[in-house]
């Protein structure tokens, strides 16, 4: 069990890296495009969070992370993203305690199933909206998933290893 | 020897001097050079061809240090000559680009003298793939609101602003699925619906909907707003028809058309504040 010292100091490491990260994907990565999708960090950073940390842990941080982004980042609709990674991290975080062992493969599975959940959410909006084409949003949907998840060679290695750190 | 000059010395001087003086005399009145002055000529030759020779390879040396110290100053005056014109181009560049941008905006605020602009620098393109944002660098502070046009330095629809905050808003593109303007076909008059389609938002596309029954579309035909209800203003060029489809259901008709610019590479836009409402 952390003390409230070493909690504040964990947290706030975990928030540099995420932070350090985000700022190499901008700097990198942010205009490349695959199969016409753009790559997005966000839901690899959730998805791995909540894998590592638990469902408390990782649906807190999920509303932070996901506050964060409805400030920064356009959705189809407000908050979306608030909703969609707490909601997927509890998800993850229940993933990760009875179907996978904490690893690679648990962070890709967690992943792929953030951005179901976030996708699913802007894909109901777009839908009672616009009446948007479910083939293309599901199309682009796959396509998101699958472009944006190579980038987690570099996301699960650094908060797994923190987070070895701060519990072994 | 010391005593043989000491004895002869005098004489030998005295026969030197009179062979010197029979020499010059020779060489005075004689149109070619005597033997012996032709003999001594030849054997010293080589001798003053080396002497030469190797006078001259320290001349050469010498000159050799002092051209490499010329250039050496002379390349590095250049170099700052270089780096001088190099920064003066750039100079001229960024001057250029910008009259360039002044002029368009001085064409615009020419055609459309109601029309109020804030200019503004795009600072960010929109990341996800749902939606088609950017943000600029002014704000409510700059007297930008919700709902603002934002053109190009040509004129073009660029977007709508959705949020503002004090230096910063964000711009809804006329590719986003939310967008719908009020539109018209500029060769005809023909009024109809512009709006953001997702399926066409990855192709950076729009489409024109509730066509008139009697409307004929061409490709390259310009669709502006049409100004219709006051929200935005009229004549601003919203794009151009790319190609005619018939919906899913197979009832109406709608045009895809293709915006005037390219978003990605976007730097300037201008955010129309205010503008005489034409019904």
């Amino acid at each position: 069990m952390l003390t409230r010292r070493e909690q504040i100091i964990k947290w706030s490491v975990y928030g540099a890296a995420v932070l350090a990260l985000t700022l190499l994907f901008e700097l990198t990565l942010r205009d490349v495009t695959l199969l016409g999708a753009g790559l997005f960090l966000p839901p690899l950073v959730v998805g791995v969070m909540a894998s590592l940390e638990g469902a408390r842990a990782g649906a807190i941080f999920a509303i932070a992370y996901g506050a964060l982004c409805d400030l920064t980042t356009a959705g189809a609709f407000p908050c979306v993203y608030t909703l969609a990674f707490t909601l997927a991290a509890i998800l993850c975080a229940a993933l990760a305690q009875s179907l996978l062992q904490q690893g690679a493969l648990c962070s890709l599975a967690a992943s792929a199933l953030t951005f179901l959940v976030l996708d699913a959410l802007q894909m109901l909006a777009l839908a009672l909206a616009h009446r948007a084409a479910f083939g293309a949003m599901l199309s682009l949907t796959a396509r998101e998933t699958l472009v944006s998840c190579p980038m987690l060679a570099a996301v699960h290695p650094v908060l797994s290893h923190l987070h070895r750190r701060f519990t072994l | 020897m010391k005593e043989f000059f000491a004895r002869h010395g005098v004489r030998i001087l005295v026969a030197a001097a009179l062979v010197a003086v029979a020499l010059s005399a020779l060489s005075y009145v004689s149109e070619t050079s005597s033997f012996l002055h032709d003999a001594a000529g030849v054997v010293t030759a080589p001798f003053r061809a080396a002497a030469e020779r190797v006078g001259r390879w320290f001349e050469d040396k010498r000159h050799y240090y002092e051209d490499y110290n010329d250039l050496l100053a002379e390349n590095a005056a250049l170099r700052e000559e270089v780096a001088e014109l190099r920064a003066n181009a750039q100079q001229a560049d960024r001057d250029r680009e910008e009259n360039a941008l002044l002029r368009e905006l001085l064409d615009l605020r020419e055609q459309r003298r109601d029309f109020v602009f804030e200019s503004a620098m795009v600072l960010e393109r929109s990341t996800s793939n749902w939606a088609r944002t950017l943000t600029l660098n002014r704000g409510t502070a700059h007297g930008v609101a919700v709902n603002n046009a934002v053109v190009s330095g040509e004129g073009y629809l660029v977007g709508v602003v959705t949020a503002a905050g004090a230096n910063w808003c964000t711009v809804q593109t006329v590719t986003d699925t939310d967008t719908e303007f009020g539109a018209r076909l500029f060769r005809t008059g023909d009024v109809m619906i512009a709006e953001g389609d997702f399926t066409l938002m990855g192709e950076d596309r729009l489409k024109a909907t509730y066509l008139p029954e009697d409307t004929t579309l061409l490709v390259g035909d310009y669709i502006v707003t049409s100004g219709l209800g006051g929200a935005y203003p009229s004549d601003l060029v919203i794009g151009k028809v790319e190609s005619v489809r018939v919906d899913d259901d197979g009832l109406a008709q709608y045009a895809v058309l293709a915006p005037m610019l390219d978003f990605d590479t976007l730097k300037e836009v201008f955010v129309i504040k205010a503008f005489e409402i034409v019904e």
